[in-house]
């Protein structure tokens, strides 16, 4: 409210407020304490909903957190059997052999995401540069209109198109294929675990940069740059064991990751559509007198200036990303009973399994809650996520407030 | 509550006695004896049934065309109906049809699964709940005044999505067992080519093709009458998962559908799949290019649910009707009798919040029931469902009859 009332007093019109309103008289205050009341009111609705929603969504899931303990990070879910003996655990009843362990579906949550944003930023940015950079003025519009429409198709559509269309495809083509190639490539190291070799390739790259950097003496940014290329490949070999073996469903991990990149893509290329208009014509128009090819004034002026920008509006597709549920419950496959044993198999997300059970469980009060706990989860994950982006765009943007782009 | 499934208590306890094994683990014994290849692990049609006391009966008789009331709600009334997606097509064939005998009555289906349709018809979401399960005694006990009035005989194919498989000619479909089917779902057995299912189709090209079991995601009275039959077939699923709407899946089942369509869009878009899916989209499963298996019965004979077979089970199965209607004819004795095979419940309220509501909900159950009314041969035929068995009738004209407004 102080705040409120410091903006509509800095809003008055004319050079001096304070003698216009005593001139006005009684009837502007009451029209001040109205308009307070109404503008607060509206205001608070949005930060009472919040709290009002995590207040009962944590009450309704204390039975299953009482049920379960620290069985939520548990591997496999099942909201029991309603036709035998309730199983009966820390004195609240469920019904038989019900198990609430959502480390499936948590990390189905953050891996489907994380794959779904890792692929969208590149293939948005890059979609934006050519649309701006190189296709003919006259064309620009209505390629871009397509761009935007995509952001317009539902979800649903997408879940359909990705299980009946998308999905067969993948399984009869793409997935075979990636397998083979991530499979196929310690066929150079055949003593290794799959996959091992590329962690191996990672460290050789990570001795080369060290030794060439303690050599030459080089740049420290030059450094970080190719330590942050060594780490991401580490961290491809570690996970690349996952992108072997057995193909075995239409729908699955990766399936439902390439289609939630989709469902991202426009989201961000929206936004940096826009940071890439505001990209001053004269640092561009600089950089080509000085006789740099358009290649490199999008490496040099355009994409440094709209970094801190894409940086943000990921943060608004990772948060979609995270959320997203009726195209993840047709295409990831369903299955709450384990961790998925590679990125083809069907897996789950927390929004899936709420969405798959929801109708089934009404009848019985402990799998509700269960899943009232699993909806808190997800907002936990969406919460701490969110948290994690908005440090990193203060750390990288500094004082800025808004995440614009700085120039170079 | 009395015991609904005595053939599963007699053989669970005679089963415990019995070597634990999955069948077709053992090739050695699966090579032996060509007859009864499931019979070490399995239950045999002996144990199963030896605690039923199923008084013989002959075929049921066509559903008596009992007098249609003629007696129209005062007010025009929309009866909701929402769950299984086993009954939904039949009920979708019977509501255009309701208007000419009852012009105030519309009849709404919706398909969402037979646990929601006992929770929306529970909580009075819906005037009647469609479910191919009968309530469970807890269901019964916690409700007092619920009912679950069957409507049709219903069935349940296995479908499977095998590319490379040669059967020899005559045979229209792979022979499986319930104790295989339990084994695929437990990851016991894992390849099309393996020995067990050889044993049980002499003369066929099993590929060498991983199986990918299919199960439902949504509380599914097609899981209920599916696990029935496995918890009949083998000891270690009776054991372990059992039957229910909502089952613990074992792990090995890497794959899940919403409902019987996605079922057959799931199968057939995973190859090496095996699924159980209801007789009333088999239209659907059948261009969509899945096999379906003949089933291994009782009396070891491989069935495909036939209007005869499913009529055989009801014989077999139904002779004896409890006050609850609630009656399993899974795996029933008989040479032809059908091993999946189910009643198509409506789950209704006995109280009924008006006057006019249960004169809908009675006219409704009258009208459906009699032949010349909703359950005429084409109605029925266009799902694969047979009319209830005559002895049948009397109890649920009594649970009709007991709609109050």
């Amino acid at each position: 409210m102080i705040l409120l009332r410091r903006r509509t007093g800095g809003e008055a019109p004319g050079p001096a407020p304070n003698s216009r309103a005593e001139e006005r008289g009684h009837d502007a205050s009451v029209g001040e304490t109205v308009a307070q009341v109404v503008t607060g009111g509206f205001g608070s609705v949005p930060i009472a909903l919040l709290v009002f929603i995590l207040v009962i969504m944590a009450v309704t899931a204390v039975p299953a957190i009482l049920f379960s303990g620290t069985g939520f990070f548990g591997t496999y879910f099942s909201p029991g059997n309603y036709y035998l003996a309730p199983t009966v655990h820390h004195g609240i009843a469920a019904p038989h052999a019900a198990a609430y362990g959502f480390l499936p579906e948590m990390l189905g949550t953050l891996v489907t995401s994380a794959l779904a944003l890792g692929l969208a930023v590149p293939i948005a940015v890059g979609a934006v540069l050519v649309l701006t950079e190189w296709v003919p003025r006259w064309a620009q519009g209505s390629v871009g209109l397509l761009l935007e429409l995509l952001a317009g198709v539902p979800s649903v559509v997408f879940g359909l198109w990705g299980v009946l269309t998308f999905g067969p495809f993948m399984l009869s083509t793409v997935s075979p294929a990636l397998t083979g190639i991530v499979g196929g490539f310690p066929w150079l190291f055949p003593w290794l675990p799959q996959g091992m070799a590329w962690a191996l390739l990672g460290v050789a790259i990570a001795a080369f940069v060290v030794i060439r950097a303690s050599v030459h003496g080089h740049q420290r940014r030059g450094l970080l740059r190719k330590s942050a290329i060594v780490v991401f490949i580490s961290l491809w070999g570690a996970a690349a064991p996952w992108f072997t073996g057995e193909v075995n469903t239409a729908g699955g991990v990766l399936t439902a990751s390439l289609v939630l990149a989709l469902m991202v893509v426009p989201i961000i290329a929206a936004t940096t559509r826009e940071l890439v208009r505001r990209v001053p014509v004269l640092a561009k128009e600089g950089s080509l007198a000085l006789g740099m090819t358009r290649h490199e004034t999008a490496r040099v002026v355009t994409l440094p200036y709209i970094s801190t920008g894409v940086l943000a509006t990921s943060l608004l597709g990772w948060g979609r990303a995270i959320g997203e549920t009726i195209a993840m419950f047709f295409i990831i496959g369903n299955i709450f009973t384990g961790i998925p044993v590679n990125i083809y198999h069907s897996g789950a997300t927390l929004s899936s399994l709420i969405a798959g059970t929801l109708d089934g469980v009404l009848q019985a009060k402990t799998d509700v809650s269960a899943l009232f706990a699993a909806g808190l989860f997800l907002l936990v994950i969406s919460l701490l996520s969110n948290f994690g982006g908005r440090l990193i765009i203060r750390r990288v943007a500094g004082d800025q407030a808004l995440p614009v782009g700085r120039g170079v | 509550m009395t015991i609904r499934r005595p053939s599963i208590f007699a053989a669970a306890l005679l089963a415990g006695g019995v070597a634990l094994a999955a069948c077709g683990s053992t090739p050695a014994s699966t090579n032996k004896g060509q007859a009864n290849t499931t019979s070490l692990t399995c239950k045999t049609s002996a144990v199963a049934n030896s605690g039923a006391a199923n008084a013989p009966s002959g075929a049921p008789a066509p559903t008596s065309a009992a007098p249609i009331p003629t007696a129209n709600p005062t007010s025009a009334v929309t009866l909701h109906e929402d769950g299984s997606s086993l009954i939904y097509p039949y009920l979708l064939a019977l509501a255009p049809e309701l208007p000419t005998a009852f012009s105030n009555i519309t009849l709404s289906p919706a398909s969402g699964g037979s646990g929601k349709g006992q929770t929306d018809a529970i909580a009075g979401n819906v005037q009647m709940g469609g479910s191919d399960a009968f309530l469970s005694s807890s269901q019964f006990s916690s409700n007092p005044g619920l009912m679950n009035i069957p409507i049709a005989v219903s069935a349940q194919a296995v479908n499977y999505n095998v590319p490379g498989l040669v059967l020899p000619s005559g045979q229209t479909g792979l022979h499986l067992s319930g104790c295989i089917l339990a084994n695929m779902y437990m990851g016991k057995i894992t390849n099309w080519n393996d020995s067990s299912i050889a044993a049980l189709n002499p003369g066929a090209k099993l590929p060498n093709l991983p199986i990918v079991p299919i199960h439902r995601v949504d509380a599914s009275g097609d899981t209920f009458i599916f696990t029935s039959f496995l918890t009949d077939t083998n000891s270690a699923w009776a054991s372990g998962p059992s039957f229910g709407t909502l089952v613990s899946w074992p792990t090995a089942s890497q794959i899940s559908a919403n409902g019987n369509p996605a079922m057959v869009q799931a199968c057939s878009a995973n190859p090496g799949c095996v699924a159980y899916i209801g007789v009333s989209v088999e239209a659907q499963a059948s261009s969509a290019g899945l096999g379906e298996a003949l089933l291994q019965n009782q009396s070891g004979n491989f069935v495909l649910p036939t209007g005869t077979n499913m009529a055989s089970s009801v014989s077999a199965g139904a002779s004896r009707i409890p006050a609850d209607l609630a009656v399993s004819l899974i795996y029933q004795k008989g040479a032809d009798s059908y091993p999946i095979v189910n009643f198509e419940y409506l789950v209704v309220k006995k109280t009924q919040p008006s006057a006019d509501i249960a004169t809908a909900i009675k006219d409704f159950f009258s009208w459906a029931l009699s032949s010349s009314g909703g359950a005429t041969p084409a109605n029925l035929g266009t799902v694969g469902f047979i009319a209830l068995p005559s002895n049948a009738l009397p109890g649920v004209d009594a649970e009709v009859d007991s709609i109050t407004g």
